[in-house]
């Protein structure tokens, strides 16, 4: 490498043609009239073979040992096996929350509620008692109630005594 | 017969994890290659083919065909690489000095003997190399390394990096005319 530095420059308009031509991606016809006009061209020449000089110095070699590839499957393989052991809770549960099923769910959802209340009116409607019934279940225990009776035998006494006492009673 | 990679990936998808490791064998010399290009350290580059290889696997059922394995693989491979070199860019603890370090120890470079002067040579031009590289911006650096470095035909690397031929034209260009001059000392 000679180190002087000077570039020379390229003609202008076929720069980008000289970069496709250096990798080998300029089509047939571009090619055959770039390489003529290559021919009588120094500028367009230098600049093809500083490419050819300075890109491959860009590539850096690297050739792991075997071992190296031996660690990689293995640090591979333990990482897949680890993801696939934390994945599958999140991922299964996770299935009950995909929009599609959650609508499905809903309706199912609706569907039973509707089923529910429609049959089982009946079964309801037996165990309610009307108003007139529910009032008298709720006199029924204080009518056993034998003390009742008494007190209300006693308010009627004192009714007949006070009448007793009164003028009209003496008369 | 050798089965492809789509009778590969299919049957990876129901489940046979044979598959997808002759997938990963198939693939990781070159996955581990370009992610190197990238980052230019060797465990780095160790985690980033692995983290793609990973990655497909997780997603190895979206996987629709619809592009190659190879492209669809070596797509999300690139990105890893490119996430990378943003985070190495806002970590200054990770710098990229310190990777040019790394790069310099006799490991990564092949067996052969050099001089001091040779030495000293080598390692002028690989710093200078890496910090041209560096300086270029993200897609421009992708078109480069997957052109020069890997040998992906322009058609190829349009696929992964999603955008149009021509476009991948632009930026290799724009690329190589950039390392002309940041190496022009060494012509």
């Amino acid at each position: 490498m000679a180190g002087h530095g000077q570039l020379l420059s390229p003609c202008k308009n076929l720069e980008e043609d000289l970069v496709l031509f250096h990798y080998g991606e300029l089509p047939a016809p571009e090619h055959f009239s770039l390489e003529q006009h290559l021919s009588g061209c120094a500028n367009c020449t230098a600049y093809l073979k500083d490419l050819s000089a300075l890109m491959p110095l860009t590539i850096k070699a690297d050739d792991p040992p075997e071992t190296f590839w031996l660690d990689y499957n293995r640090e591979l393989r333990h990482k897949i096996d680890s993801t696939r052991d934390k994945s599958w809770w999140p991922v299964n549960f996770g299935a009950f929350f995909q929009p599609r099923l959650l609508t499905a769910f809903g309706a199912i959802a609706v569907i039973a509620v509707a089923l529910t209340l429609t049959l089982g009116k009946g079964v309801w409607q037996d165990r309610d008692l009307p108003r007139e019934d529910e009032a008298l279940m709720e006199v029924l225990p204080m009518a056993e109630d034998f003390d009742f009776f008494k007190t209300m035998d006693v308010l009627d006494n004192l009714d007949v005594l006070e009448f007793m006492a009164s003028p009209e009673g003496a008369a | 017969m050798r089965a492809g990679d789509e009778e590969l990936v299919a049957a990876a998808q129901q489940g046979n994890q044979q598959a997808f490791e002759e997938l990963v064998e198939r693939h990781k010399q070159k996955a581990y290659h370009i992610a190197f290009d990238f980052c230019r350290d060797r465990e780095d580059a160790k985690d980033l083919s692995q983290e793609a290889f990973l990655k497909a696997f997780v997603n190895l059922k979206k996987f629709d065909g619809r592009s190659s394995f190879y492209t669809w693989f070596y797509r999300i491979l690139v990105n890893l690489c490119l996430d990378y070199k943003r985070r190495l860019k806002r970590s200054p603890a990770d710098s990229f000095d310190e990777t040019l370090e790394n790069q310099m120890e006799p490991s990564h470079e092949p067996n052969r003997p050099r001089s001091p002067d040779q030495q000293v040579l080598a390692g002028q031009i690989s710093r200078k190399v890496d910090a041209a590289l560096q300086a270029l911006p993200a897609k421009q650096r992708t078109a480069f390394l997957l052109k020069n470095h890997q040998g992906l035909s322009i058609k190829e690397i349009a696929e992964l990096m999603q955008t149009a031929e021509g476009t991948v034209k632009v930026h290799l260009h724009r690329a190589v005319t950039a390392l002309r001059h940041s190496l022009a000392e060494f012509v």
